[in-house]
Protein backbone atom coordinates (compact mmCIF):
# COMPACT_ATOMS: atom_id res chain seq x y z
CA UNK A 1 0.00 0.00 0.00
CA UNK A 2 1.86 3.27 -1.28
CA UNK A 3 1.36 6.65 1.02
CA UNK A 4 0.71 8.55 -1.95
CA UNK A 5 -0.87 7.29 -5.12
CA UNK A 6 -2.58 8.71 -8.47
CA UNK A 7 -6.03 7.29 -9.01
CA UNK A 8 -7.73 6.54 -12.71
CA UNK A 9 -10.77 4.83 -11.02
CA UNK A 10 -13.52 6.17 -8.24
CA UNK A 11 -12.06 6.30 -5.06
CA UNK A 12 -14.37 3.94 -2.02
CA UNK A 13 -13.88 5.84 0.59
CA UNK A 14 -15.35 2.67 3.25
CA UNK A 15 -12.48 0.05 1.87
CA UNK A 16 -10.04 2.92 1.87
CA UNK A 17 -10.70 3.84 5.81
CA UNK A 18 -10.58 -0.22 5.98
CA UNK A 19 -7.27 -0.17 4.58
CA UNK A 20 -5.97 1.40 7.63
CA UNK A 21 -7.53 -0.20 10.19
CA UNK A 22 -5.00 -1.43 13.42
CA UNK A 23 -6.40 -2.86 16.71
CA UNK A 24 -3.70 -0.33 18.20
CA UNK A 25 -5.45 2.58 16.94
CA UNK A 26 -8.06 4.64 18.75
CA UNK A 27 -8.66 7.74 16.75
CA UNK A 28 -9.43 7.66 12.67
CA UNK A 29 -9.47 10.68 11.09
CA UNK A 30 -10.36 11.61 7.20
CA UNK A 31 -10.44 14.31 4.43
CA UNK A 32 -12.42 14.13 1.66
CA UNK A 33 -12.35 16.28 -1.17
CA UNK A 34 -14.88 17.18 -3.65
CA UNK A 35 -15.90 18.38 -7.11
CA UNK A 36 -17.56 21.53 -6.38
CA UNK A 37 -20.11 23.33 -8.81
CA UNK A 38 -19.21 26.65 -8.72
CA UNK A 39 -15.48 28.51 -8.42
CA UNK A 40 -15.01 32.11 -7.95
CA UNK A 41 -18.30 32.62 -8.82
CA UNK A 42 -18.90 30.62 -12.24
CA UNK A 43 -20.86 27.59 -12.34
CA UNK A 44 -18.33 24.52 -13.21
CA UNK A 45 -19.87 21.59 -14.52
CA UNK A 46 -16.82 19.19 -13.93
CA UNK A 47 -13.05 19.23 -13.82
CA UNK A 48 -9.96 17.54 -15.38
CA UNK A 49 -6.89 16.49 -13.01
CA UNK A 50 -3.70 16.43 -14.32
CA UNK A 51 -0.70 15.40 -12.12
CA UNK A 52 3.21 15.05 -13.01
CA UNK A 53 3.21 11.82 -11.59
CA UNK A 54 7.15 10.72 -11.45
CA UNK A 55 7.68 14.12 -9.05
CA UNK A 56 4.16 14.08 -7.55
CA UNK A 57 4.53 11.04 -5.99
CA UNK A 58 7.84 11.05 -4.59
CA UNK A 59 7.07 14.13 -3.28
CA UNK A 60 3.83 12.84 -1.84
CA UNK A 61 5.20 9.78 -0.05
CA UNK A 62 7.90 12.41 1.74
CA UNK A 63 4.93 14.38 2.71
CA UNK A 64 2.87 11.41 3.75
CA UNK A 65 5.71 10.04 5.71
CA UNK A 66 6.96 13.51 7.52
CA UNK A 67 3.52 13.77 8.88
CA UNK A 68 3.16 10.50 10.18
CA UNK A 69 6.89 10.75 12.03
CA UNK A 70 6.03 13.89 13.45
CA UNK A 71 2.57 13.81 14.67
CA UNK A 72 3.29 9.88 15.53
CA UNK A 73 0.52 8.18 14.13
CA UNK A 74 0.01 4.54 13.20
CA UNK A 75 -0.82 4.85 9.38
CA UNK A 76 -1.54 7.38 6.94
CA UNK A 77 -2.08 7.42 3.34
CA UNK A 78 -3.47 9.49 0.36
CA UNK A 79 -5.04 8.54 -3.08
CA UNK A 80 -5.31 11.68 -5.31
CA UNK A 81 -7.79 11.27 -8.77
CA UNK A 82 -6.79 12.22 -12.13
CA UNK A 83 -8.50 12.26 -15.12
CA UNK A 84 -12.01 13.71 -15.66
CA UNK A 85 -14.35 13.68 -12.73
CA UNK A 86 -17.81 14.94 -12.25
CA UNK A 87 -19.39 17.16 -9.64
CA UNK A 88 -19.72 16.10 -6.08
CA UNK A 89 -16.99 13.31 -7.35
CA UNK A 90 -14.45 12.50 -4.23
CA UNK A 91 -11.23 13.95 -5.65
CA UNK A 92 -8.84 13.28 -2.76
CA UNK A 93 -8.92 10.91 -0.04
CA UNK A 94 -6.45 10.98 3.12
CA UNK A 95 -6.81 9.19 6.25
CA UNK A 96 -5.06 8.82 9.49
CA UNK A 97 -5.22 6.27 11.79
CA UNK A 98 -3.67 7.01 15.51
CA UNK A 99 -3.40 5.76 19.32
CA UNK A 100 -5.41 9.05 20.16
CA UNK A 101 -7.74 11.47 18.11
CA UNK A 102 -5.44 14.16 18.40
CA UNK A 103 -2.21 13.23 16.39
CA UNK A 104 -4.97 11.52 13.47
CA UNK A 105 -6.93 14.89 13.01
CA UNK A 106 -3.21 16.91 13.39
CA UNK A 107 -1.78 14.18 10.59
CA UNK A 108 -4.71 14.46 8.42
CA UNK A 109 -4.71 18.35 8.36
CA UNK A 110 -1.13 18.47 7.63
CA UNK A 111 -1.68 16.24 4.83
CA UNK A 112 -3.79 17.50 3.07
CA UNK A 113 -2.88 20.64 3.58
CA UNK A 114 0.92 19.98 2.29
CA UNK A 115 -0.52 18.08 -0.68
CA UNK A 116 -2.49 20.71 -2.03
CA UNK A 117 0.78 23.25 -1.45
CA UNK A 118 3.93 21.35 -2.81
CA UNK A 119 2.35 19.10 -5.51
CA UNK A 120 2.90 19.37 -9.23
CA UNK A 121 -1.17 18.47 -9.47
CA UNK A 122 -3.37 20.90 -12.15
CA UNK A 123 -7.27 21.22 -12.92
CA UNK A 124 -9.02 22.31 -15.33
CA UNK A 125 -12.61 23.24 -14.72
CA UNK A 126 -15.32 23.22 -17.32
CA UNK A 127 -17.88 25.91 -16.45
CA UNK A 128 -20.84 26.00 -17.46
CA UNK A 129 -20.73 29.12 -20.43
CA UNK A 130 -18.68 26.01 -22.20
CA UNK A 131 -15.40 27.67 -21.42
CA UNK A 132 -12.80 26.19 -19.29
CA UNK A 133 -9.44 27.14 -17.69
CA UNK A 134 -7.22 25.61 -16.22
CA UNK A 135 -6.03 26.11 -12.10
CA UNK A 136 -2.87 25.14 -10.38
CA UNK A 137 -3.92 23.56 -6.84
CA UNK A 138 -0.98 24.92 -5.02
CA UNK A 139 -1.86 28.29 -5.99
CA UNK A 140 -5.18 28.01 -4.85
CA UNK A 141 -4.14 26.72 -1.48
CA UNK A 142 -1.73 29.63 -1.18
CA UNK A 143 -4.14 32.16 -2.51
CA UNK A 144 -6.70 31.02 0.21
CA UNK A 145 -9.86 32.22 0.56
CA UNK A 146 -9.12 35.61 -1.32
CA UNK A 147 -8.80 33.33 -4.20
CA UNK A 148 -12.49 32.74 -4.93
CA UNK A 149 -13.07 36.92 -5.43
CA UNK A 150 -10.51 36.61 -8.30
CA UNK A 151 -12.16 36.65 -11.67
CA UNK A 152 -11.98 33.45 -13.33
CA UNK A 153 -9.02 33.07 -15.64
CA UNK A 154 -7.28 36.25 -13.44
CA UNK A 155 -7.35 39.86 -15.47
CA UNK A 156 -5.22 40.98 -13.24
CA UNK A 157 -2.17 39.14 -14.59
CA UNK A 158 -2.98 38.78 -18.71
CA UNK A 159 -1.19 36.84 -20.99
CA UNK A 160 -3.37 38.25 -23.90
CA UNK A 161 -0.02 40.05 -25.89
CA UNK A 162 1.76 36.93 -26.01
CA UNK A 163 -1.30 34.42 -26.39
CA UNK A 164 -1.49 36.45 -29.73
CA UNK A 165 1.65 34.86 -31.10
CA UNK A 166 0.62 32.61 -33.51
CA UNK A 167 2.68 30.43 -32.26
CA UNK A 168 1.76 30.56 -29.13
CA UNK A 169 -2.28 30.91 -28.38
CA UNK A 170 -4.45 29.53 -25.90
CA UNK A 171 -2.36 26.00 -26.40
CA UNK A 172 1.05 27.33 -26.13
CA UNK A 173 0.02 29.49 -22.71
CA UNK A 174 -1.08 25.55 -21.27
CA UNK A 175 2.13 24.33 -22.05
CA UNK A 176 4.12 26.93 -20.15
CA UNK A 177 1.53 26.61 -17.21
CA UNK A 178 2.45 23.42 -17.30
CA UNK A 179 6.16 23.22 -17.53
CA UNK A 180 8.29 23.90 -14.34
CA UNK A 181 11.98 25.60 -14.81
CA UNK A 182 15.11 25.32 -12.26
CA UNK A 183 16.89 28.77 -12.09
CA UNK A 184 20.48 28.15 -10.44
CA UNK A 185 21.73 31.06 -9.08
CA UNK A 186 19.59 34.63 -8.81
CA UNK A 187 22.01 37.24 -9.44
CA UNK A 188 22.24 39.85 -12.31
CA UNK A 189 21.54 36.50 -14.51
CA UNK A 190 19.38 35.06 -12.51
CA UNK A 191 17.05 38.28 -12.06
CA UNK A 192 16.51 38.52 -15.24
CA UNK A 193 15.65 34.99 -16.29
CA UNK A 194 12.94 34.56 -13.27
CA UNK A 195 11.37 37.76 -14.05
CA UNK A 196 10.93 36.44 -17.27
CA UNK A 197 9.97 33.59 -17.12
CA UNK A 198 7.36 34.84 -14.47
CA UNK A 199 6.14 37.03 -16.81
CA UNK A 200 5.46 34.84 -19.65
CA UNK A 201 3.55 32.46 -17.04
CA UNK A 202 5.62 29.10 -16.28
CA UNK A 203 3.53 28.06 -14.04
CA UNK A 204 6.26 26.48 -11.49
CA UNK A 205 9.53 28.62 -11.11
CA UNK A 206 12.66 26.56 -8.48
CA UNK A 207 14.66 29.31 -7.47
CA UNK A 208 17.95 27.70 -6.30
CA UNK A 209 20.83 30.45 -4.71
CA UNK A 210 22.59 29.67 -1.25
CA UNK A 211 23.50 33.69 -1.20
CA UNK A 212 21.76 36.56 0.88
CA UNK A 213 21.16 39.52 -0.72
CA UNK A 214 24.45 42.12 -0.66
CA UNK A 215 24.36 46.06 -0.72
CA UNK A 216 26.52 45.61 -4.51
CA UNK A 217 23.96 43.01 -5.86
CA UNK A 218 21.39 45.55 -5.70
CA UNK A 219 22.28 48.01 -9.02
CA UNK A 220 22.24 44.67 -11.64
CA UNK A 221 19.55 42.55 -9.11
CA UNK A 222 16.26 43.96 -9.79
CA UNK A 223 14.47 41.37 -7.88
CA UNK A 224 15.55 42.65 -4.94
CA UNK A 225 14.88 46.16 -2.45
CA UNK A 226 17.26 47.74 -0.25
CA UNK A 227 14.89 45.98 2.48
CA UNK A 228 16.07 42.50 1.52
CA UNK A 229 19.57 43.23 2.28
CA UNK A 230 21.07 40.16 4.19
CA UNK A 231 17.64 38.20 3.32
CA UNK A 232 18.18 34.60 1.80
CA UNK A 233 18.48 35.31 -2.33
CA UNK A 234 16.51 32.85 -3.30
CA UNK A 235 13.14 33.47 -0.74
CA UNK A 236 13.37 37.42 -1.70
CA UNK A 237 13.17 36.21 -4.97
CA UNK A 238 10.13 33.91 -4.70
CA UNK A 239 8.03 35.99 -2.26
CA UNK A 240 8.81 38.72 -5.28
CA UNK A 241 7.81 36.72 -8.50
CA UNK A 242 5.00 35.29 -6.55
CA UNK A 243 3.58 38.86 -5.61
CA UNK A 244 4.35 39.99 -9.29
CA UNK A 245 2.33 37.05 -11.07
CA UNK A 246 -0.48 35.23 -8.56
CA UNK A 247 -0.71 32.85 -11.36
CA UNK A 248 2.56 31.01 -11.07
CA UNK A 249 4.14 28.95 -7.90
CA UNK A 250 7.14 29.61 -7.18
CA UNK A 251 9.89 27.79 -4.76
CA UNK A 252 12.88 28.72 -2.84
CA UNK A 253 15.40 26.63 -2.54
CA UNK A 254 18.29 28.52 -0.44
CA UNK A 255 20.50 25.71 -0.74
CA UNK A 256 24.62 25.75 -2.48
CA UNK A 257 24.18 23.26 -5.45
CA UNK A 258 26.20 19.80 -4.87
CA UNK A 259 26.72 16.60 -5.86
CA UNK A 260 23.97 15.58 -3.46
CA UNK A 261 21.28 18.05 -4.45
CA UNK A 262 21.97 18.57 -7.81
CA UNK A 263 20.16 15.59 -9.35
CA UNK A 264 16.85 16.19 -7.54
CA UNK A 265 16.50 19.64 -8.60
CA UNK A 266 17.80 19.24 -12.22
CA UNK A 267 15.05 16.81 -11.87
CA UNK A 268 12.08 19.26 -11.06
CA UNK A 269 13.16 21.51 -13.87
CA UNK A 270 11.30 20.82 -17.99
CA UNK A 271 14.25 23.13 -18.94
CA UNK A 272 17.63 23.94 -16.43
CA UNK A 273 18.46 27.89 -16.55
CA UNK A 274 22.73 28.62 -15.30
CA UNK A 275 22.60 31.62 -13.72
CA UNK A 276 26.04 30.67 -11.44
CA UNK A 277 28.75 32.56 -11.58
CA UNK A 278 31.68 29.74 -11.16
CA UNK A 279 32.99 27.04 -13.54
CA UNK A 280 32.41 24.43 -10.69
CA UNK A 281 28.30 24.99 -10.40
CA UNK A 282 28.64 25.11 -14.34
CA UNK A 283 30.30 22.06 -14.96
CA UNK A 284 28.05 20.55 -12.45
CA UNK A 285 24.60 21.64 -13.79
CA UNK A 286 26.00 20.54 -17.45
CA UNK A 287 26.97 16.92 -16.02
CA UNK A 288 23.88 16.33 -13.98
CA UNK A 289 21.62 17.94 -16.80
CA UNK A 290 23.15 15.94 -19.43
CA UNK A 291 22.76 12.50 -17.25
CA UNK A 292 19.11 13.69 -16.74
CA UNK A 293 18.50 14.37 -20.02
CA UNK A 294 16.93 17.74 -19.34
CA UNK A 295 17.89 20.72 -21.34
CA UNK A 296 20.20 23.19 -19.88
CA UNK A 297 20.73 27.00 -20.89
CA UNK A 298 23.90 28.26 -19.91
CA UNK A 299 25.44 31.85 -19.70
CA UNK A 300 28.31 33.74 -18.39
CA UNK A 301 28.95 37.02 -18.20
CA UNK A 302 32.41 38.86 -18.21
CA UNK A 303 32.65 42.62 -18.12
CA UNK A 304 30.65 43.85 -21.46
CA UNK A 305 30.57 40.71 -23.00
CA UNK A 306 28.86 37.11 -22.09
CA UNK A 307 28.53 33.93 -23.59
CA UNK A 308 25.29 31.64 -24.19
CA UNK A 309 25.45 27.76 -25.01
CA UNK A 310 22.27 25.77 -25.18
CA UNK A 311 22.75 22.10 -23.87
CA UNK A 312 20.70 19.41 -26.00
CA UNK A 313 22.17 16.04 -24.78
CA UNK A 314 18.92 14.11 -24.79
CA UNK A 315 18.33 14.83 -28.53
CA UNK A 316 22.18 14.33 -29.05
CA UNK A 317 23.68 18.10 -28.81
CA UNK A 318 27.05 19.03 -27.58
CA UNK A 319 27.80 20.15 -24.23
CA UNK A 320 29.78 22.36 -21.83
CA UNK A 321 32.53 19.88 -21.57
CA UNK A 322 32.40 19.25 -25.45
CA UNK A 323 33.58 23.54 -25.73
CA UNK A 324 35.73 23.44 -22.57
CA UNK A 325 37.19 19.50 -22.46
CA UNK A 326 39.76 20.53 -19.85
CA UNK A 327 38.48 21.32 -15.90
CA UNK A 328 38.64 24.96 -16.30
CA UNK A 329 39.68 26.25 -12.76
CA UNK A 330 38.03 29.00 -11.07
CA UNK A 331 40.33 32.01 -10.50
CA UNK A 332 42.31 31.54 -13.90
CA UNK A 333 39.18 33.91 -14.99
CA UNK A 334 37.58 36.52 -14.01
CA UNK A 335 34.57 36.33 -12.47
CA UNK A 336 32.29 39.79 -11.72
CA UNK A 337 33.48 39.99 -8.44
CA UNK A 338 37.10 40.70 -9.08
CA UNK A 339 36.69 41.81 -13.03
CA UNK A 340 33.72 44.05 -12.58
CA UNK A 341 30.80 44.02 -14.81
CA UNK A 342 28.05 46.01 -16.19
CA UNK A 343 24.14 46.02 -15.10
CA UNK A 344 22.63 45.97 -18.05
CA UNK A 345 25.27 43.50 -19.31
CA UNK A 346 23.91 40.45 -17.25
CA UNK A 347 20.14 41.77 -17.25
CA UNK A 348 20.50 41.21 -21.45
CA UNK A 349 22.21 38.15 -21.35
CA UNK A 350 19.62 36.67 -18.92
CA UNK A 351 16.84 37.98 -20.99
CA UNK A 352 18.51 35.72 -24.10
CA UNK A 353 18.35 32.54 -21.78
CA UNK A 354 14.39 33.49 -20.70
CA UNK A 355 13.67 33.48 -24.41
CA UNK A 356 15.78 30.22 -25.36
CA UNK A 357 13.99 28.26 -22.34
CA UNK A 358 11.00 29.87 -23.68
CA UNK A 359 11.43 28.70 -27.12
CA UNK A 360 12.39 25.07 -25.83
CA UNK A 361 9.03 25.05 -23.59
CA UNK A 362 6.59 26.27 -26.52
CA UNK A 363 9.21 24.25 -28.98
CA UNK A 364 9.64 27.45 -31.29
CA UNK A 365 11.60 27.50 -34.32
CA UNK A 366 15.78 28.62 -34.27
CA UNK A 367 16.67 27.27 -31.04
CA UNK A 368 20.51 27.76 -30.24
CA UNK A 369 22.04 24.50 -30.03
CA UNK A 370 25.50 23.25 -31.06
CA UNK A 371 26.78 26.50 -30.80
CA UNK A 372 28.33 29.27 -28.67
CA UNK A 373 26.73 32.24 -28.61
CA UNK A 374 29.56 35.11 -28.25
CA UNK A 375 28.08 38.92 -27.28
CA UNK A 376 30.58 41.93 -27.47
CA UNK A 377 28.04 44.45 -26.12
CA UNK A 378 31.34 47.31 -26.32
CA UNK A 379 31.10 46.20 -30.14
CA UNK A 380 27.51 45.61 -30.06
CA UNK A 381 28.28 42.13 -32.09
CA UNK A 382 26.66 38.63 -31.56
CA UNK A 383 28.74 36.12 -33.09
CA UNK A 384 27.52 32.52 -33.62
CA UNK A 385 30.17 29.64 -33.20
CA UNK A 386 29.50 25.93 -33.91
CA UNK A 387 30.31 23.92 -30.99
CA UNK A 388 30.58 20.06 -32.40
CA UNK A 389 30.02 16.82 -29.85
CA UNK A 390 33.29 15.66 -28.97
CA UNK A 391 34.14 12.20 -29.80
CA UNK A 392 35.97 11.74 -26.06
CA UNK A 393 33.28 13.95 -23.88
CA UNK A 394 34.01 14.02 -20.55
CA UNK A 395 30.69 15.81 -19.87
CA UNK A 396 28.67 11.76 -20.91
CA UNK A 397 26.96 13.58 -23.85
CA UNK A 398 27.96 11.40 -26.26
CA UNK A 399 26.27 8.44 -24.23
CA UNK A 400 23.47 9.21 -24.09
CA UNK A 401 21.43 8.84 -26.63
CA UNK A 402 17.77 9.97 -27.20
CA UNK A 403 16.52 6.59 -26.88
CA UNK A 404 18.38 6.00 -23.81
CA UNK A 405 17.14 9.85 -22.12
CA UNK A 406 13.41 8.24 -22.91
CA UNK A 407 13.17 5.13 -21.18
CA UNK A 408 10.36 6.02 -18.68
CA UNK A 409 10.63 5.83 -14.62
CA UNK A 410 8.24 3.09 -14.80
CA UNK A 411 10.80 0.79 -16.38
CA UNK A 412 13.28 1.40 -13.99
CA UNK A 413 11.51 2.17 -10.02
CA UNK A 414 10.67 -0.44 -7.42
CA UNK A 415 9.25 0.40 -4.75
CA UNK A 416 10.12 -2.54 -1.89
CA UNK A 417 12.16 -1.88 1.55
CA UNK A 418 15.09 -2.57 0.97
CA UNK A 419 15.56 -5.29 3.34
CA UNK A 420 12.80 -7.07 1.19
CA UNK A 421 14.65 -6.56 -2.15
CA UNK A 422 17.73 -7.85 -0.65
CA UNK A 423 15.72 -10.91 0.06
CA UNK A 424 14.73 -11.37 -3.23
CA UNK A 425 17.98 -11.51 -4.83
CA UNK A 426 18.83 -8.03 -5.78
CA UNK A 427 21.90 -6.50 -5.23
CA UNK A 428 21.69 -3.26 -3.18
CA UNK A 429 24.25 -0.54 -4.23
CA UNK A 430 24.58 2.81 -2.44
CA UNK A 431 25.30 5.51 -4.87
CA UNK A 432 25.34 8.06 -2.48
CA UNK A 433 28.91 10.36 -1.34
CA UNK A 434 31.10 8.22 1.10
CA UNK A 435 30.24 11.40 3.60
CA UNK A 436 26.57 10.89 2.96
CA UNK A 437 26.78 6.96 3.87
CA UNK A 438 28.80 7.87 6.67
CA UNK A 439 26.50 10.56 8.23
CA UNK A 440 23.21 8.21 7.75
CA UNK A 441 24.05 4.52 7.19
CA UNK A 442 21.55 2.41 5.20
CA UNK A 443 20.83 0.16 8.03
CA UNK A 444 21.79 -3.26 5.44
CA UNK A 445 25.24 -5.18 5.52
CA UNK A 446 26.07 -6.93 2.34
CA UNK A 447 25.24 -4.18 0.25
CA UNK A 448 28.07 -2.63 -2.34
CA UNK A 449 28.80 0.96 -1.51
CA UNK A 450 30.20 2.97 -4.79
CA UNK A 451 29.20 6.73 -5.56
CA UNK A 452 27.57 7.53 -8.80
CA UNK A 453 30.68 8.81 -10.64
CA UNK A 454 32.34 5.68 -9.93
CA UNK A 455 29.97 3.04 -11.10
CA UNK A 456 29.21 5.15 -13.87
CA UNK A 457 32.59 5.12 -14.68
CA UNK A 458 33.01 1.23 -14.09
CA UNK A 459 29.78 -0.48 -15.21
CA UNK A 460 31.88 -3.25 -16.15
CA UNK A 461 32.53 -4.32 -12.90
CA UNK A 462 28.40 -5.46 -12.61
CA UNK A 463 27.74 -8.86 -12.82
CA UNK A 464 25.26 -9.52 -16.12
CA UNK A 465 23.88 -12.03 -14.40
CA UNK A 466 22.85 -10.24 -11.32
CA UNK A 467 20.09 -7.83 -10.21
CA UNK A 468 20.89 -4.66 -8.88
CA UNK A 469 19.31 -2.33 -7.02
CA UNK A 470 20.86 1.60 -6.73
CA UNK A 471 19.71 3.94 -3.60
CA UNK A 472 20.34 7.25 -2.98
CA UNK A 473 18.65 9.75 -0.83
CA UNK A 474 15.66 10.71 -2.64
CA UNK A 475 15.74 8.03 -5.96
CA UNK A 476 16.69 11.08 -8.30
CA UNK A 477 20.26 10.20 -9.08
CA UNK A 478 19.77 6.64 -8.33
CA UNK A 479 17.20 7.17 -11.30
CA UNK A 480 18.97 8.83 -13.74
CA UNK A 481 22.25 6.52 -12.92
CA UNK A 482 20.06 3.32 -14.24
CA UNK A 483 19.21 5.45 -17.07
CA UNK A 484 21.90 5.69 -17.92
CA UNK A 485 23.08 2.27 -17.09
CA UNK A 486 20.55 1.09 -19.02
CA UNK A 487 21.77 3.55 -22.11
CA UNK A 488 25.03 1.53 -22.17
CA UNK A 489 23.91 -1.37 -22.64
CA UNK A 490 23.50 -2.78 -18.58
CA UNK A 491 19.77 -4.53 -18.54
CA UNK A 492 19.33 -5.38 -15.15
CA UNK A 493 19.78 -2.41 -12.84
CA UNK A 494 17.10 -0.35 -11.13
CA UNK A 495 16.43 2.14 -9.10
CA UNK A 496 14.46 1.95 -5.28
CA UNK A 497 11.64 4.65 -6.17
CA UNK A 498 11.68 7.67 -3.49
CA UNK A 499 15.51 6.41 -2.36
CA UNK A 500 16.17 6.31 1.15
CA UNK A 501 13.57 8.76 2.71
CA UNK A 502 10.94 6.67 0.85
CA UNK A 503 12.02 3.58 2.70
CA UNK A 504 12.05 4.98 5.78
CA UNK A 505 8.09 6.30 5.17
CA UNK A 506 7.32 2.03 5.91
CA UNK A 507 5.80 1.27 2.31
CA UNK A 508 4.59 -2.53 2.14
CA UNK A 509 5.49 -4.07 -1.07
CA UNK A 510 4.72 -4.19 -4.68
CA UNK A 511 6.16 -1.89 -7.97
CA UNK A 512 5.69 1.08 -8.51
CA UNK B 1 54.16 37.14 -43.33
CA UNK B 2 50.56 36.76 -43.12
CA UNK B 3 48.44 39.82 -42.36
CA UNK B 4 45.80 38.73 -39.67
CA UNK B 5 42.81 40.51 -37.67
CA UNK B 6 42.76 39.74 -34.21
CA UNK B 7 39.71 39.87 -32.10
CA UNK B 8 39.82 39.23 -28.14
CA UNK B 9 37.71 38.76 -25.91
CA UNK B 10 37.33 38.70 -21.77
CA UNK B 11 40.61 38.61 -20.09
CA UNK B 12 42.52 38.82 -23.72
CA UNK B 13 41.09 41.71 -23.96
CA UNK B 14 41.60 43.31 -21.00
CA UNK B 15 45.46 41.96 -21.06
CA UNK B 16 45.99 43.31 -24.66
CA UNK B 17 44.08 46.53 -23.66
CA UNK B 18 42.37 46.51 -27.63
CA UNK B 19 39.17 44.65 -28.90
CA UNK B 20 40.91 44.07 -31.95
CA UNK B 21 44.02 44.55 -33.70
CA UNK B 22 45.74 44.12 -37.49
CA UNK B 23 48.93 41.96 -37.09
CA UNK B 24 51.73 40.95 -39.11
CA UNK B 25 52.91 37.24 -37.55
CA UNK B 26 55.37 34.84 -38.66
CA UNK B 27 53.91 31.94 -36.95
CA UNK B 28 52.39 29.58 -39.56
CA UNK B 29 49.26 28.12 -37.16
CA UNK B 30 47.09 29.90 -34.44
CA UNK B 31 48.83 27.82 -31.64
CA UNK B 32 52.25 29.55 -32.61
CA UNK B 33 50.61 32.69 -32.73
CA UNK B 34 49.60 32.59 -29.62
CA UNK B 35 52.52 32.03 -27.98
CA UNK B 36 53.93 34.93 -29.80
CA UNK B 37 51.00 36.78 -28.42
CA UNK B 38 51.45 35.43 -24.91
CA UNK B 39 54.72 36.95 -25.35
CA UNK B 40 53.39 40.00 -26.86
CA UNK B 41 51.03 40.74 -24.15
CA UNK B 42 51.35 38.86 -21.17
CA UNK B 43 48.77 36.29 -21.47
CA UNK B 44 48.21 33.76 -19.12
CA UNK B 45 46.09 30.90 -20.03
CA UNK B 46 47.42 27.79 -20.98
CA UNK B 47 46.40 26.60 -24.93
CA UNK B 48 44.20 24.17 -23.37
CA UNK B 49 41.88 26.25 -21.68
CA UNK B 50 41.14 28.11 -24.43
CA UNK B 51 39.38 28.30 -28.01
CA UNK B 52 40.67 29.84 -30.95
CA UNK B 53 38.14 30.55 -33.72
CA UNK B 54 39.20 31.46 -37.61
CA UNK B 55 36.80 33.47 -39.61
CA UNK B 56 33.65 32.61 -37.52
CA UNK B 57 34.21 29.00 -36.52
CA UNK B 58 36.27 27.00 -34.32
CA UNK B 59 39.36 25.69 -35.41
CA UNK B 60 42.35 23.65 -34.64
CA UNK B 61 45.67 24.67 -33.51
CA UNK B 62 47.31 23.61 -36.23
CA UNK B 63 45.54 24.79 -39.15
CA UNK B 64 47.68 26.70 -41.22
CA UNK B 65 46.61 30.72 -41.02
CA UNK B 66 45.92 32.54 -44.24
CA UNK B 67 46.89 36.43 -45.32
CA UNK B 68 43.65 37.95 -43.97
CA UNK B 69 42.27 35.71 -41.83
CA UNK B 70 40.35 36.60 -38.56
CA UNK B 71 41.57 34.97 -35.90
CA UNK B 72 39.68 35.07 -32.05
CA UNK B 73 40.50 33.99 -29.09
CA UNK B 74 37.65 32.60 -26.90
CA UNK B 75 38.48 32.28 -22.61
CA UNK B 76 36.03 30.56 -20.82
CA UNK B 77 34.06 32.91 -18.56
CA UNK B 78 32.09 32.43 -15.69
CA UNK B 79 30.53 35.54 -14.78
CA UNK B 80 26.65 35.66 -13.39
ZN1 LIG C 1 29.86 16.88 -24.29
Amino acid sequence: MPAFEFSKAQLDPAALARSLADPAAGGFASFEGWVRNHDAGQPVTGLDYEAFEELAVAEGDRIVAAAMQRHGVRAARCVHRVGALGIGELAVWVGAAAAHRAEAFAACREIIDEIKHRLPIWKKEHYQSGDSGWVNCERCAEAGPAHADEPAGDARFDYARQMALPEIGAAGQRRLTAASVVVIGAGGLGCAVLAALAGAGVGTLHVVDDDRVEASNLPRQPLYTTADLGRPKAEAAAQRLAAYNPRITVHAHAVRLSAANAAALVMAGDVIVDCSDNFAAKFLINDTAVLAGRPAVLASVHQYEGQVQVVRAESGGSCLRCLWPEATRDGLVGNCVAAGVLGPVPALLGQLQAIEALKILLDLPGQLRDELLLVDLLGVELRRLRVPRASECAGRCTRIGPAAAETPAAELEITLPLAAAAAQGYRIIDIREPDECHSEPLGLTGHMAMPMATLLAGPAALDPDARYLLVCTRGARSLATARELRAGGCRNVWSLRGGLLHAAGGTQPGRS
Amino acid sequence: MPQVRLRYFALFREQAGCREEEFATSAPTPGLLYEELATRHGFRLGRAQLKVAINGAFADWGTPLADGDEVVFIPPVAGG
